[in-house]
Formats: C-alpha cells, structure tokens, sequence
C-alpha cells in the first residue's frame, strides 16, 4: 500500500538496529549509539577542545581523532516536495487519494518519532493536516468507529429491554415513559462513548481529578487561614 | 503607582477561588476602606520607630519588594548572597513588565519578535505577524536586570547587605520581633566565610528563590518542580543572525515529554535549553536531542556555559505563616505551559510590598498575617485566569505527540496568535469574538481528532 509506492526505505542496517528488543517507548536515542554520538558531538564543539586553525597544514590529522560519525538516513520520499505532500502524485482516477495522504503522513510522522530530524529553513515543513477534507477524515476514522459504538449499544439496548420486560411485564413502549428507565439509557449511552477500553475507567477517574488538582495547590494556602 | 488600587480598577475576574475567603472585587473605595480599618486596629510601634522589613533574596521579587517597602516608607534590608549571581534563566519579560516597572530600554538585549514553533515532525509555524510594530518579548540578562531593581531599591532607602540568610526565630510573644541569622560577606576583611550576625526585624518577605530557605523555615511545604537545563552557546556571526529577533520552541517526546526544549537569543549568543518534570534523569538526552533538532543553526558554536535550576510548577502548600510571606519563586508563581517567572515574581514582590504599607500605614503600624493575606488575596484574584488557562493548555497540548502536533498546527492562527500574543504581553485574558471563539473551539477540537486518528495510523506502520 503506502509502502510499495515509497521509493525508499531505510538500509537494512539501520532497520536491525532499530529493531532491538527494549527498544520500546520514547527513549530511542539511547538503543542508536550513532544517533546519541552524532546527536552529542556533532553540533557543538566541546570548550577544552581549540579551534583548528585555518593555517594548520595538517588539519586533517587534528581532525583524524574524532571520526565522523555517519550521517542519519534523513527522510525521503519522492511524493514529499518543499516541505509538503504533492498532492499531484496521489492521484487516483481523476481525484486525489486521501487514504494515501494519510497514509504517507503517518508513516512520515512515525519515521521523524523514531529518528529525530534538525530542521532547517531551506527544507521548511509547511503541511497542514486540515487540507485533507473532512469527509476523508470520517470515512477513515469515525465511521468504523461509529459502526462499532452503535452495534454495542444496539446490543445493550436489546438485551437490557428484553431483560427489563422479563422481570417487570412493562413493554418497550411504556419503559421508555418511565424516567428510572430513562436515566438507565442515558448512563448505557454515556458508558458506550467514554469506555471504549478497559483502561478507560481509570483514564476518565483521573482526568476528573486531573481537572481540579490545579486549582487545589492554589487554594491550599487558604485551608489554614486563622478565622478572626 | 499602586497596583493594588490600578489592579481593582481595571481586573476583570472572572474565577473566584471558592474557599478563598478574600474581599468580593470591590472598587477602589473599598480597598481604601479596608486599609483604614486594618491600619486603626493594629497597634502602633513603641516610640514612634518605623517597620522593620528583611527581604530574603536579591533577584526580581526580591529587588520590587525592597524598592516598594523603602518608597513606602518601611525600613528595609535587602538580603543577598551573591550580588553578581547570573541566574539560570530564559529571560523572558513581557511587555506590560517594562512598562509598569519603569525598566530602561537599555536593560533589554533583544527584541524577540518573530517566535517558531516546531512541532514533533518537524513542522514549523511562524508566529508573531499579528504583532504590532512597538510590540516585543524582552530578552534580558538576569545579572544585569537584577543589578539594576536592587540598585533602584537602594536608591529608594532599602539597605542592600551581602550575605546569606541561614535561618530565623520567630518571635516569643504575638508582637515581638522576628531574629534574622545570616552570614555577612565582607570582602574588605578579608574573612573568607563570612561572620555570623543576626538582626531584629518585624516581617520577612521570603523571596530567595525555588531553593527558598525563608520557606522551609516557615514549614511552606515543598512543590513539584521541573528541571531546567541550559546551555549557552556562542554561534558564528551568520548564524546569530538568523536568530537576531527570532525565538525558537521545540516540542516533541525526544525534546522533553512533558515541557518543550528552546533556542533563545541572548546579547551575542544563543541558549539552548530544554527541562523535564517527570524524567529529570533524562535532561541530557533531552538536551542532546535539542542540540540535533536545532543542529544546523548551531552548528560551529561554542559551549560557554551549562547551567540548570528547578522552576516550581505550581505555589507551595503555605505561602504565609505569621508575618513571614513568600514572593516569586519561593511561593512558587511560574505558569505552566511557558513556564514564565519574572514577570510574576517582580510583580508579587510589588503586591506583596504594597500590602505592608497599606497594612502598616506607611510603616507607623505593626502589621499583621491578614494584611499579608491581603496580597495573596489580591494576586489570586488578578492572576488567577492566567493561570489556569496556561494549566489547561498544559494539560491538553502536552499529552503527547499527536497533541503537539495538533498544538502546533493551531498556533498558525491568526486569531490564536493574536489572543496568545495578548495575554502573554499584557497579562490579561480578554474573551474575544464570541464567534471567533466558537470557530477557534471547533478548529481546536477538529486538530487534535486529526492528530489523534493519525497517531493510530502511526502505531499500525512498521517502518
């Protein structure tokens, strides 16, 4: 897919380093001995070291202690011109690939992730996700999203309506008159859209604290306010 | 100029913290009132002597708060240990600083006018052409501007002394006096450490810093703080001009997962500089991966100094204990976000002097802790908002990745710059177009669903 259509990819050993075992998380640069070297030495001379002067013959042998380190597999796509997509190469029938476009930008993003990039005016990165239009981003991401929300909630409305009629002979029609049954849909909806994971009880538990933590260091000076 | 009375003409609050038990916002009829009041219950000072104040720290807070209390009429001691300290610091000052503290024009090395925020994938957004032409970040050096409000302060009648502050009794009966011990550097004795002394004073204003002593002998509690780490780094003539009005801001999780790494320019170099709350042991890589993402523009530079100090990330548990207060860093008054100080330093300095002459009326009363609970009172009613909307940004932009990349994409704005450039410069968070809000909302919300779909993308590729 995205993949084929790339006309590079990084040489075969950079990928075997890349792919160390607990390598996993945000601290690339420490399993990249070549990257945390140049990352370190390269830009910026150490202040013991003097500057090799400009009339030294030998400037090569002053140099010759420190090798060079190689230089980084920067990122490069033949579709990637001036700092943005060219939307010319995604054509598709007449019309421009927006799946594609979201593809190459992912894996873009993905490879500077993994191997930071300086940046440099001459090759500014001026993309904007918000060119891609909006009807690109919900047929991607929301709709099957969506699909998956409303079969679990169509799934929960089923059995709960069913379940409810079991127990107290009140049909479809009249449960939904009655304000108990109501406020057990409206939490069954609320459920369905915050937890989507497991993990997300405890993520919707801590961003209610997260919400006020702030506010409590600031008012904590006041809890022992002397009353006079 | 007080501030106290400008500041309750012209705030707009819009948050009152509940259990804050200060004065309703009045007007300035009623804080002239207030003073009144306060100033005819506290007892007079025997024989007519003035209020003795110590100020604990010799930098923005520290030096505002002397000048205020001299002006005020407060015999004052200024405290500070090292009187050509060049703190670690970014520098920073907005524009209301220069103007409301009468800062000569001289005392700024830069005008920072054009700022470049560099997202994670290296995506880069020019800010600052909504500003107008006399609108600028300052860039000051922190031993020259430091210099410069403790020399001031002297001027007004404040006795600056060199010496550190070891520790202070509090006093034995509810109006006695407090007992200041400290080592006073001499350098024309010749004694090498410094003699002992102490000295009698009636409040003390605690303003040494986020390592503060004043607090920790008051029992203040201690704060989360992140770490700062900077290096300066002095680049060739060509390269400094690329940075002559520009500031640069790095975010990413190689820079720093939970602040942002920066290039800022100084009078005839750059620092270069990143911190970290969450994973201090890091701030080297951190710091290296600054240096690579910033490589071209510094390559060929000189390391002249590395430097780092904590900023505290929000005010400690207790900020007044009797009539002992803490200003600026040691009460903990750096935003998130930014992580800006100076301002709210030099400016809780002045607050909190100004207190202490109303309360005392002009240094002929003793003053009490509800007089210096009025400064709290008063700074958190004025800054609150700032506060908490950098919080929130915090929060939200600084997640993770997809967020800063969302982050940055909103920053190319117009109407986000304006209002960032506004409230960072005049230090007031003005609510705009209410439809320029709601569409700004809706390009907000509409950014980080993007980023967020294109960070699952991101997890399914295997480069």
């Amino acid at each position: 897919m995205a993949m084929a259509t790339s006309t590079f990819s990084p040489p075969a050993s950079q990928l075997a380093l890349r792919r160390q075992p607990g390598a996993a998380g945000r601290y690339h640069l420490l399993s990249f001995p070549r990257l945390r070297a140049a990352a370190g030495e390269a830009p910026v001379e150490a202040p013991s070291k003097p500057l090799p002067s400009p009339a030294a013959s030998n400037g090569a042998a002053v140099k010759a202690k420190e090798p060079e380190p190689a230089p980084l597999p920067r990122f490069r796509d033949s579709r990637w011109v001036n700092g943005t997509w060219d939307l010319k190469q995604f054509d598709k029938g007449g019309a421009v690939d927006w799946d594609a476009v979201i593809d190459a930008e992912a894996r873009r993003r993905k490879w500077l992730e993994d191997c930071p990039e300086a940046t440099s005016p001459d090759e500014a990165v001026v993309f904007d996700t918000s060119i891609i239009p909006w009807w690109a981003w919900m047929k991607r991401f929301h709709l099957p999203e969506a699909e998956k929300l409303n079969g679990r909630a169509a799934m929960i409305g089923f059995f709960m309506a069913y379940f409810v009629d079991s127990l107290t002979g009140v049909g479809l029609v009249d449960q939904m008159g009655n304000f108990f049954c109501k406020t057990l849909l409206f939490v069954a909806v609320a459920g369905v859209l915050l937890v989507r994971k497991n993990e997300d009880i405890e993520t919707v538990k801590k961003l209610i604290d997260e919400t006020t933590f702030y506010d409590k260091q600031w008012q904590a000076t006041w809890q022992d306010e002397p009353k006079n | 100029m007080t501030s106290l009375s400008s500041s309750a003409a012209t705030a707009r609050a819009t948050f009152m913290p509940s259990s804050c038990r200060a004065r309703p916002a009045g007007g300035r009829g009623r804080m002239a009132r207030l003073v009144t009041r306060a100033a005819a219950s506290s007892p007079k000072l025997p024989s007519g002597r003035r209020l003795r104040v110590a100020v604990v720290g010799g930098g923005p807070a520290g030096g505002a708060a002397a000048e205020a209390l001299a002006k005020g009429g407060v015999e004052t001691v200024l405290i500070e240990r090292k009187l050509d300290n060049c703190k670690p610091c970014g520098g920073a000052i907005p524009l209301c600083m220069v103007s409301e503290f009468d800062l000569p024009l001289d005392l700024v090395d830069r005008k920072v006018r054009k700022m470049k925020m560099i997202s994670p994938s290296n995506v880069a957004v020019d800010i600052g052409g909504t500003l107008a032409p006399h609108e600028y970040i300052g860039m000051v050096r922190r031993e020259v501007l430091d210099a410069y409000l403790r020399s001031r302060a002297e001027g007004a009648g404040a006795q600056v002394v060199n010496g550190l502050f070891l520790r202070y009794e509090a006093p034995k009966e509810p109006n006695g006096s407090y007992v200041v011990h400290y080592n006073h550097y001499d350098s024309s004795n010749g004694k090498a450490g410094g003699e002992k002394r102490t000295f009698e004073v009636d409040a003390i204003v605690g303003a040494d810093g986020a390592n503060s002593r004043v607090a920790k002998d008051m029992g203040a509690g201690d704060y989360e703080y992140a770490i700062a780490f900077q290096e300066r780094v002095k680049i060739p003539d060509d390269k400094m001009k690329y940075y002559e009005e520009r500031a640069e801001m790095y975010v990413g999780d190689d820079v720093s997962p939970d602040f942002y790494g920066w290039v800022f320019p100084k009078c005839d170099h750059v620092a270069v500089g990143t911190g970290t709350v969450t994973h201090k042991p890091d701030i080297k890589k951190f710091q290296a991966a600054t240096r690579l993402r910033a490589k071209d523009r510094i390559e060929g530079g000189k390391i002249i100094r590395v430097e780092a100090h904590p900023i505290p990330e929000h005010p400690r548990p207790k900020r007044v204990a009797g009539r002992v207060t803490l200003v600026g860093d040691a009460a903990g008054y750096v935003t998130k976000c930014s992580g800006e100080g100076i301002y709210f330093a030099a400016k809780s300095g002045l607050m909190c002097a100004e207190a202490i002459v109303a309360g005392s009326a002009n240094g002929t009363r003793m003053v009490e802790e509800s007089d210096l609970r009025k400064y709290l009172a008063e700074f958190d009613r004025l800054y609150w908002p700032t506060y908490k909307v950098l919080d929130v940004l915090q929060k939200v932009f600084y997640r993770s990745n997809a967020a800063r990349e969302a982050f940055v994409e909103m920053c190319a704005d117009d109407y986000v710059q304006k209002m960032t450039f506004d409230s960072y410069l005049y230090k007031r968070v003005v609510p705009g177009n209410p439809l320029d809000d709601i569409k700004l909302a809706v390009n907000t919300i509409g950014s980080l669903v993007r980023a967020t779909a294109l960070r699952r993308e991101m997890e399914k590729v295997t480069l």
